[in-house]
């Protein structure tokens, strides 16, 4: 029995990974082949290895939180800008203005964080599901839409909430009202309310993130990303380096590669929208969309209510 | 060295550390956590400041009772569904016998997440079914009819399990003395044969109360199109965007571990002061029933079951597996095998790496939870040694402990920077989650197996003078190894494919099955996961398969 269980835990120790110190720490939220062609690019021109936790914003938050006690991140890129203001209210962050960032709009960079990549929210279509092609919000609360309609979980995604607390704000809750008489429901994640209009279950999904459609309709998936004339919001991917960091060097030159022109490319790869405006993708940039106007420390401090009154709505 | 042992103090010697380790260290951090908001960066300031916040929300309350009605609603159907195909398999010979019991085991082997993306790809508006038949099912599946219906389909064979083993081990002997004072076969079952299968039955369904009361996937999903929360999307709400809240989470795991111990006391109340022995010195008579003109009904019984449970969920998968794209339907020009060279040929050694680990990780668990949890049941049930109290509530905290809370209480417990070396960012912490998240299983199998086995066979065997380890190994092991054989295959199938632990608690850089599945879903990739899932689904169920093919031939398992 003994000898059986020593044994099981030998063929279980033979899978083990060491993290070793000299190497960059990088927790990240999604997408993998991103971070993983980062990763690569990134070995190759410095020869400084990098290991990688990659997950949601949620998850990588939950692990950083349980593991504040004993750190071992020097990196982390989020999906979600809070995250950036809080861990620098926290004191986590280190102050850092990487050459590369000379081409990011002031916007989307602080002393302690810089956006590495954004991502848009816009109305994704399914082209053969037989309705009118959209070109506004406000559309998906007519009738060719009954019970067509997927909206993201406001309180699962930082983006999905930034655009329901904007919209909300501007009629207060009058078009999230329509869209509930029209038998739109709140679904899911991203991921998940996706899915039921790649099948044509539904037709479109209010307010998806853009890059996972991009990357679907390029497969060939019918589908379309419809960037609302009225205005949306986008969400910048912060990349900050934590002051507990023992090897804070290489995690300088890690985010200098991530904004160097190799580094922005490969987001442009992914459809996700390059921080630099002088990196082209095969996509709309920034400087294309129409943004909400709103004070996003004010809708912050609201946060619990504008799930509480979105929640009721679409109850 | 053994040999200075006696067996009862061998067994506790390897339950008891056992069980501190895998269940009583992250369990402390967990209740720990709920108490003092800051744990996580070391500081144990405003202890009690979330607790009261969480427990006087009245949403928990609503949470609570539709968690109850969920686990219950469960329970019974799976129960409709397990309990007749477990006695025909039991009592009579069944044609292919072992081929239904490996159709009821792949259901444990389908992650339920995937199972339920398969149901939501079949029957929603224009999913597979209305493709192939014109009509869907949505408004049933996204109900919580559909919903108890679904994780019936997932869980059942927990119960089948059970029930075809503990009613084998009674046989038809103290039935027949039934009939013998002229019970009809109906009646002698009823009063004589199910009452003493109680054990075997009430442990599955308390096991299956806590798998449902602790399931996220499947709820998130399709209750909460129905306006249905339950405590657990509670919990996940709390770790999956920012800000989290760890504290709320482990206080709302609390409620799910204080539910399934009400449910546990309801369990030792049916089976309280009553003798289920039926193991006794006798020789069994192991002659199975044909099943004559129920041959037809039954199969069909069978076929229906297996169809919905197995057929549906591994056909949704494969068809989602061979789709160019999702929104060009089933069209054989949209059909093709390229997720499937894409999975072997271009992301090969990610995959491969994720299921040696997965596979690897299945055998470890179901080895190291299934050695400690038999013995905790046997220090539990026939030995009155001082202590086992402790074994035994230690043996029933991680019932419904929800994987991710305890993915949180590891990191909390082996992240500490006192520690000089810890299994954190090493394989070993993700064997530690299973173990915990698992070691209920084989812990009731077998202590429902011990209560069938009577104390003269032991004392029989001490009295003819072999040591107590001797007895335990030539009589008590023997015995209740077909029960625990059946709980080690549910171990393994589920550690090998964990995916709610694994995303937050797997080192750096390292991936199993479920977590490689999942990145997949998340960039969109539907159709690559399912692949990745079908290849996995294969592989761990002809692994047990061939292992149970070979102790058939070789060992202790009965034809």
């Amino acid at each position: 029995m003994k000898m059986t269980l020593a044994a099981a835990a030998l063929s279980a120790g033979t899978f083990l990974a060491t993290a070793a110190f000299a190497d960059v720490t990088v927790y990240t939220a999604g997408p993998k082949s991103l971070i993983d062609d980062l990763s690569k690019g990134f070995t190759e021109e410095t020869g400084i290895a990098v290991n990688v936790f990659q997950a949601t914003t949620g998850k990588v938050m939950a692990r950083i939180e349980a593991e504040a006690s004993n750190p071992v991140v020097d990196v982390v890129i989020s999906a979600s800008w809070d995250t950036a203001n809080d861990f620098a209210e926290r004191g986590w962050l280190v102050a850092y203005t990487s050459p590369n960032a000379e081409k990011v709009p002031d916007f989307l960079k602080s002393d302690t964080a810089v956006a590495q990549a954004v991502s848009g929210l816009g109305i994704v279509w399914n082209t053969k599901s037989g309705t009118p092609k959209p070109t506004d919000w406000a559309d998906l609360a007519a009738p060719a839409y009954k019970d067509l309609v997927n909206i993201p979980d406001p309180a699962q995604s930082g983006s999905s909430f930034e655009l329901t607390a904007a919209l909300a704000g501007e009629d207060d809750w009058k078009l999230f009202k329509a869209l509930k008489a029209n038998g739109a429901i709140i679904a899911g994640a991203n991921a998940d309310a996706l899915n039921p209009v790649l099948q044509g279950a539904k037709a479109a999904v209010f307010g998806a993130v853009d890059y996972i459609a991009l990357s679907a309709k390029e497969k060939g998936e019918n589908i379309d990303v419809i960037f609302p004339t009225s205005g949306t919001v986008v969400a910048p991917r912060p990349i900050m380096i934590m002051q507990w960091s023992k090897n804070q060097d290489d995690a300088k030159k890690f985010v200098d590669y991530m904004l160097s022109e190799k580094g922005q490319k490969a987001v442009a790869d992914q459809m996700l929208m390059p921080a630099r405006t002088d990196i082209p993708a095969n996509r709309p940039l920034i400087g294309d969309l129409k943004l909400l106007q709103y004070d996003s420390k004010d809708i912050y401090g609201k946060r619990k209510e504008t799930l509480t009154e979105a929640a009721d709505i679409f109850k | 060295m053994v040999k200075v042992f006696g067996g009862t103090s061998l067994a506790v010697g390897i339950a008891l550390p056992g069980l501190l380790l895998i269940v009583a260290v992250p369990f402390a951090f967990i209740v720990l956590q709920a108490v003092f908001p800051s744990l996580g960066a070391g500081s144990f300031e405003a202890p009690f400041a979330h607790f009261i916040d969480v427990l006087s929300n009245p949403a928990l309350i609503r949470m609570t009772f539709n968690t109850v009605f969920l686990g219950v609603s469960v329970v019974v159907v799976a129960s409709l569904l397990a309990v007749p195909l477990g006695i025909f398999r039991a009592l009579f010979r069944v044609p292919l016998a072992p081929l239904w019991d490996a159709l009821m085991l792949v259901p444990f082997m389908i992650p339920p997440y995937i199972a339920t993306l398969g149901w939501i790809m079949t029957l929603q508006p224009r999913g597979y079914l209305e493709q192939l038949t014109g009509f869907n099912l949505a408004p049933f599946l996204f109900s919580v009819g559909g919903m108890t219906f679904i994780m019936a389909l997932a869980t059942f064979p927990v119960v089948y399990f059970a029930v075809s083993r503990t009613v084998e081990a009674i046989g038809t002997r103290y039935s027949d003395v039934g009939r013998v004072f002229g019970a009809s076969p109906l009646r002698a079952f009823w009063r004589i044969t199910l009452p003493l299968a109680m054990p075997g039955l009430a442990a599955s369904l308390l096991l299956v109360f806590a798998m449902a009361i602790e399931e996220y996937g499947t709820p998130a999903a399709l209750g909460r199109r129905a306006g249905f929360e339950v405590l657990v999307s509670g919990i996940d709400l709390r770790v999956s965007d920012w800000p989290i809240d760890l504290p709320g989470a482990a206080t709302i795991s609390l409620v799910l571990v204080f539910l399934s111990f009400l449910a546990f006391m309801l369990q030792r109340r049916v089976l309280a002061d009553r003798s289920f022995e039926t193991t006794g010195g006798k020789p069994q008579n192991r002659d199975k029933k044909a099943l004559g003109a129920l041959t037809i009904p039954v199969m069909a019984l069978f076929s229906v079951v297996a169809f919905l449970a197995t057929g549906v969920p591994l056909l949704a998968v494969l068809t989602t597996a061979s789709l160019k794209t999702i929104s060009g339907g089933l069209v054989l020009s949209n059909l093709g095998l390229q997720n499937f060279s894409a999975i072997l040929f271009s992301n090969a050694a990610d995959g491969l790496r994720a299921l040696g680990l997965s596979l690897s990780l299945g055998v470890a668990t179901a080895l190291v939870a299934g050695a400690i949890g038999g013995l905790s049941a046997y220090v539990v049930v026939k030995t009155r040694t001082p202590g086992r109290q402790v074994v035994d509530a230690l043996t029933v905290l991680p019932n419904a402990l929800p994987g991710i809370v305890v993915a949180v209480g590891l990191i909390l417990a082996w992240n500490q920077p006192i520690l000089p070396v810890s299994p954190y960012n090493t394989s070993l912490i993700l064997l530690l989650a299973y173990c915990c998240i698992l070691l209920p299983h084989p812990v009731r199998y077998t202590q429902a197996a011990l209560l069938q086995i009577g104390d003269n066979l032991e004392a029989a065997a001490r009295v003819s003078g072999a040591s107590s380890l001797k007895t335990l190994q030539r009589i008590v092991l023997p015995l209740i190894m077909p029960s625990l054989i059946s709980a080690m295959l549910l171990v393994f199938a589920v550690a090998s494919r964990e995916l709610v632990a694994s995303i937050l608690v797997a080192p750096i850089g390292v991936q199993t099955v479920a977590t490689f599945i999942w990145r997949q879903f998340e960039q969109g990739s539907i159709s690559l996961g399912m692949a990745m899932a079908f290849i996995a689904i294969l592989i761990t169920t002809l692994l047990p398969l061939l292992a149970l093919g070979w102790m058939r031939r070789e060992g202790p398992i009965h034809h």
